[in-house]
């Protein structure tokens, strides 16, 4: 078992001896049952953090951010910055690392295991309450999450499998493999589902009934970007698919201005959204290492992961790639072996 | 006007409607939100609130202004105002009923907003009082509303168990009532002494409070070049959905949308736009006045709860909660606003 | 049926003059209503331009509210609405909807001085009040004009200055030395200092680049003029022009419907974010 007093004596350690400016970390919310991301500056702030199946964000998102912050700032602070990290969001940190987003020595990992169980997918266990919300949610110890429902304060128990989110139940990898530190018990995936599993599933779907779903889902997007604005790998200033990023300085040119593409116009609809989603799924090929946050925070559930999942199941069945995985390896798409296949160029 | 309408009979006013077109809360891909009614039959009131707010109906994500091309070298411009069927809402919680009169003000105004409007003037919003609260973010109460207001509401429901409830409250929602007659049933004096238990059970459960609104507002004023608000949106990702989902945020964006580059031909379009994300202040010349999370972020809190409330005398806010809930990083408007009051 | 505020009528183009040239090129177009829908204005107004396909841009009405047959609007190259009314010529219809905005309130500065002070493309916005205050010119005290460009080849409106010297003082300036040069050598609001305008019984309007009114409007203070006694214009982002889409939103204001004019004492109740 994780011992969270052990990843709070780990945090403040940092802080007290300087080694990192600040941890990035969970700690319990003042909205919900779920964990909150929280910056750590003060040692003794590390009393704070939480270690639990609600700790749903990867916050390498957050290494991505304070990049962008200190390329702008007129005192930058390029100390190295700690972070706690699930398996999933370790090999997000191994991606930026292969792309060069910053070094090795500017991060200090702070590895949790999961322990073979993972976290709660918020929509699963909302479905289960039919839209009712959970006051508390807890492991049982073994298969079950203990949950109270807010209002009339039922308590639950819900088998796991039923409610953990779907890239947990195919994890590959619930330990951390880029780490500076673990804690919890290095395991095995706990294997309640088989790698890509749900991928797998929707492909057994007719090409007609997948674009009738597709499309069903497309028309539903808000275009509100959290998909985008979660995701550590969206790190690019300027996204290539929408106009409410196009960077813009007192030189940039009329003409820059005037001439700049629009790819995808604001307008939520099937082609627009179409236009938007896919290009950000093929942007993250090789890329996505399947934290689920693009899933997650979509707040009318559209099955977001599944785009990505089916090109990382594509990488890994052609090029026996994970990104990720292997920090020394190089990434997919920069990269050619004698050996790849070669039969979808014609 | 005050009615009961036992559940089964629920079907048979809603099939009553059949010269409108009707949407209630359905819980699909795993959200509740509404969805066309085709036959009474298919309504479920078992809701909590929906993902989106009622909003949607009036000022609908997209709407095209008018299509564009050219005539013989002469632009030609063809409105697109919407002439909808009249719709009835049923499922609308009070929260949501109380942010129409708000967006009501928003687009009249100086200047009345006619493709609002014409959708607006054929909607017809049955609400649903709420016995209990659905999350730990309902604030109503908080915010000078109930969970069983009637403002915004044509019509008034709350359940009774295995009866509604009915109450007219404007004109519309008297005559939507009346086109069912026949499923109603008049209202005992019994009936009357369970409502009243209902609903002042409904506002003894614990809400999150505020405090003093008007309190709240001052210290908005005092606090603008406090560096809490940085040190608040410090986790925030500046997506759109604490304003996508809110009953009241209205801010849009205009764009030419070409539908065929070679004749010109195409619309301009209106769409939902947020004061979360970058460009939405940015001036050609690349000039931000809000460059930064926090800025926005107290742009959106201050809108709410000050700048709203000088002009209209009431807060932008209803206290459904979604924009708490929603937040993927767990930022809540409730705590911004106790911190904000406490500095 | 209430009018279709989003509707723009149309416009046609038929005059264009090239005030300066580079990379930020300012243009004046004339522009007719065909339909004979045309619009009266009040001094300050904007209207919202269009170019079918490109969308629409708020520009303030440069002509005077006097001059009833056509509006005049001088537009800097910027980005990319602005950019294609560079490249109209005249007969190009656009789609034009207004008027927008507040007014100078010229009738409470009757018997006053008037101390304009313009830079760049911002003489636009404070042109139709020097036009009407000189068309008035038994109305008001002295007229005094100052106007900054970077060159004199970036003067705007050369030729109407050599009119209104008749019945305005003007104080042109140029930044940088330039041979022949018969005016001010140097920054707007230094030769604002050197001038030295009285503040007695006088009202300053100003526009023109921000950093350029900063220093103006303490150059204006200094001088002894009151917040009251200063006038400007702000801009910001803006779609609809209505006060609904909520861009232009400053404080409890929307800036296309409250604003663009401001006294300095008013302007300085609002957040500065703009």
């Amino acid at each position: 078992m994780v011992n969270v007093e052990e990843i709070r004596g780990y945090a403040a350690g940092l802080l007290e001896k300087g080694e990192v400016k600040s941890v990035l970390g969970f700690r319990r919310g003042s909205a919900s049952a779920f964990a909150e991301p929280c910056t750590l500056i003060e040692a003794s702030d590390a009393a704070s953090l939480v270690w639990d199946p609600t700790c749903l964000n990867n916050l390498a998102l957050y290494l991505v951010k304070d990049r962008k912050q200190q390329a702008v700032s007129k005192t930058p602070d390029t100390r190295p910055v700690g972070i706690v990290a699930k398996g999933c969001d370790s090999r997000a940190i191994g991606v930026l690392l292969q792309e060069n987003y910053f070094k090795r020595e500017d991060v200090v990992v702070i590895g949790v295991s999961c322990e073979g169980t993972g976290v709660v997918d918020p929509r699963k266990l909302s479905a289960k309450l039919k839209g009712r919300t959970a006051s508390r949610v807890t492991f049982d110890g073994a298969d079950g999450i203990n949950v109270s429902v807010y209002g009339d304060g039922t308590e639950t128990v819900i088998p796991a499998r039923e409610v953990l989110a779907d890239r947990c139940l195919e994890c590959r990898a619930a330990t951390p493999t880029l780490n500076d530190v673990v804690f919890g018990e290095t395991v095995e995936a706990r294997g309640y589902n088989e790698p890509f599993h749900a991928a797998k599933e929707a492909e057994k779907v007719s090409e007609d009934e997948r674009w009738a779903n597709w499309e069903h889902h497309f028309d539903r997007c808000l275009r509100c970007f959290a998909c985008r604005a979660v995701c550590p790998m969206c790190y690019c200033p300027e996204c290539v698919v929408d106009s409410t990023t196009f960077v813009v300085t007192l030189g940039t040119s009329a003409e820059e201005k005037a001439n700049r593409i629009r790819w995808c116009e604001r307008s939520a609809n099937t082609s627009e959204s179409a236009v938007y989603h896919l290009t950000r799924a093929i942007h993250l090929a090789g890329r996505c290492i399947d934290c689920g946050e693009c899933e997650r925070v979509c707040p009318v559930n559209i099955p977001l992961r599944l785009l990505n999942t089916k090109l990382e199941k594509e990488a890994f069945e052609m090029f026996e790639y994970q990104a990720g995985h292997d920090i020394e390896q190089a990434s997919l798409l920069s990269s050619f072996r004698d050996e790849d296949p070669n039969s979808f160029i014609r | 006007m005050e009615k009961i309408l036992s559940q089964e009979k629920l079907r048979e006013w809603v099939d009553a409607l059949d010269d409108c077109e009707v949407y209630a809360p359905a819980f699909a891909d795993s959200v509740w939100n509404f969805a066309r009614v085709k036959a009474g039959a298919d309504i479920d009131l078992s809701h909590t609130n929906t993902i989106g707010s009622v909003k949607e109906f009036a000022f609908p994500q997209r709407e095209v202004f008018f299509c564009f091309e050219k005539k013989d070298g002469v632009p030609v411009l063809t409105p697109t105002l919407p002439d909808p069927k009249p719709t009835v809402v049923f499922g609308v919680r009070p929260c949501d009923g109380r942010g129409m009169p708000r967006n009501d003000t928003v687009f009249n105004k100086e200047f009345e907003d006619p493709y609002y409007w014409a959708r607006r003037n054929k909607l017809t919003l049955v609400g649903l009082a709420c016995n209990q609260p659905h999350s730990p973010n309902c604030f109503c109460q908080s915010v000078g509303g109930s969970p069983h207001a009637e403002e915004g509401l044509d019509i008034l429901m709350t359940d009774l168990g295995d009866r509604f409830h009915v109450k007219g409250v404007t004109a519309k929602g008297v005559e939507a009532m009346e086109r069912g007659r026949d499923a109603f049933d008049a209202v005992s004096d019994a009936d009357q002494a369970e409502v009243e238990k209902v609903h002042a059970t409904s506002r003894s459960h614990s809400q999150r409070p505020l405090g003093n609104l008007d309190a709240i507002a001052e210290a908005i004023r005092e606090s603008f070049d406090s560096p809490l608000w940085a040190d608040m949106a410090q986790h925030c990702i500046g997506c759109g959905i604490c304003t996508f989902l809110c009953p009241t945020c209205h801010c849009f964006d205009i764009n030419d949308e070409v539908i065929n580059p070679t004749t010109g031909e195409g619309e301009r379009v209106r769409t939902w736009d947020n004061c979360q994300f970058p460009d939405f202040t940015m001036h050609t010349s690349g000039h931000n006045p809000r460059g930064d999370l926090g800025s926005r972020l107290r742009q959106r809190v201050s809108h709410k709860f000050l700048y709203f409330v000088e002009n209209h005398k009431t807060q932008q806010c209803t206290g459904c909660g979604r924009c708490i809930t929603e937040c993927p990083v767990g930022i809540d408007i409730i705590a911004v606003l106790e911190r904000v009051g406490q500095s | 049926m209430t009018d279709n505020i989003y509707l723009p009528k149309i416009g046609r183009i038929v005059g264009i003059n090239e005030e300066t040239l580079g990379a930020r090129a300012i243009k004046t177009f004339k522009v007719e209503f065909p339909n004979g829908d045309g619009f009266e204005h009040n001094c300050g107004q904007c209207a919202m331009l269009s170019m079918f396909g490109k969308g629409e841009s708020m520009i303030s009405i440069a002509s005077s509210p006097l001059v009833k047959e056509y509006k005049q609007f001088s537009i800097m190259k910027m980005g990319r609405v602005t950019s294609a009314f560079h490249a109209a010529k005249i007969g190009d219809f656009i789609g034009i909807r207004g008027p927008y905005g507040n007014q100078f309130p010229l009738d409470d500065w009757k018997g006053r001085d008037l101390v304009f002070i313009g830079g760049g493309v911002g003489l636009a916005p404070i042109w139709p009040v020097i036009q009407t205050a000189v068309a008035r010119r038994e109305d008001f005290g002295k007229i005094t004009v100052f106007y900054g460009a970077r060159t004199s080849s970036d003067i705007m409106y050369e030729a109407d200055f050599e009119k209104l010297k008749a019945s305005a003082e003007v104080q042109l300036s140029v930044d940088s030395p330039e041979e022949g040069w018969p005016g001010y050598t140097g920054f707007v609001p230094a030769n604002l200092m050197d001038k030295a305008p009285t503040p007695d019984n006088a009202i300053a309007i100003t526009c023109g680049p921000p950093i350029m009114i900063k220093f103006v409007i303490q150059n204006l203070q200094a001088l002894g003029f009151a917040d009251e006694q200063i006038y400007t214009t702000i801009e910001n982002k803006m779609k609809c022009g209505v006060g609904k889409c909520g861009r232009c939103n400053v404080g409890k204001d929307y800036v296309c419907v409250k604003g663009p004019v401001y006294s300095w004492a008013e302007l300085k109740s609002l957040p500065q974010e703009y």
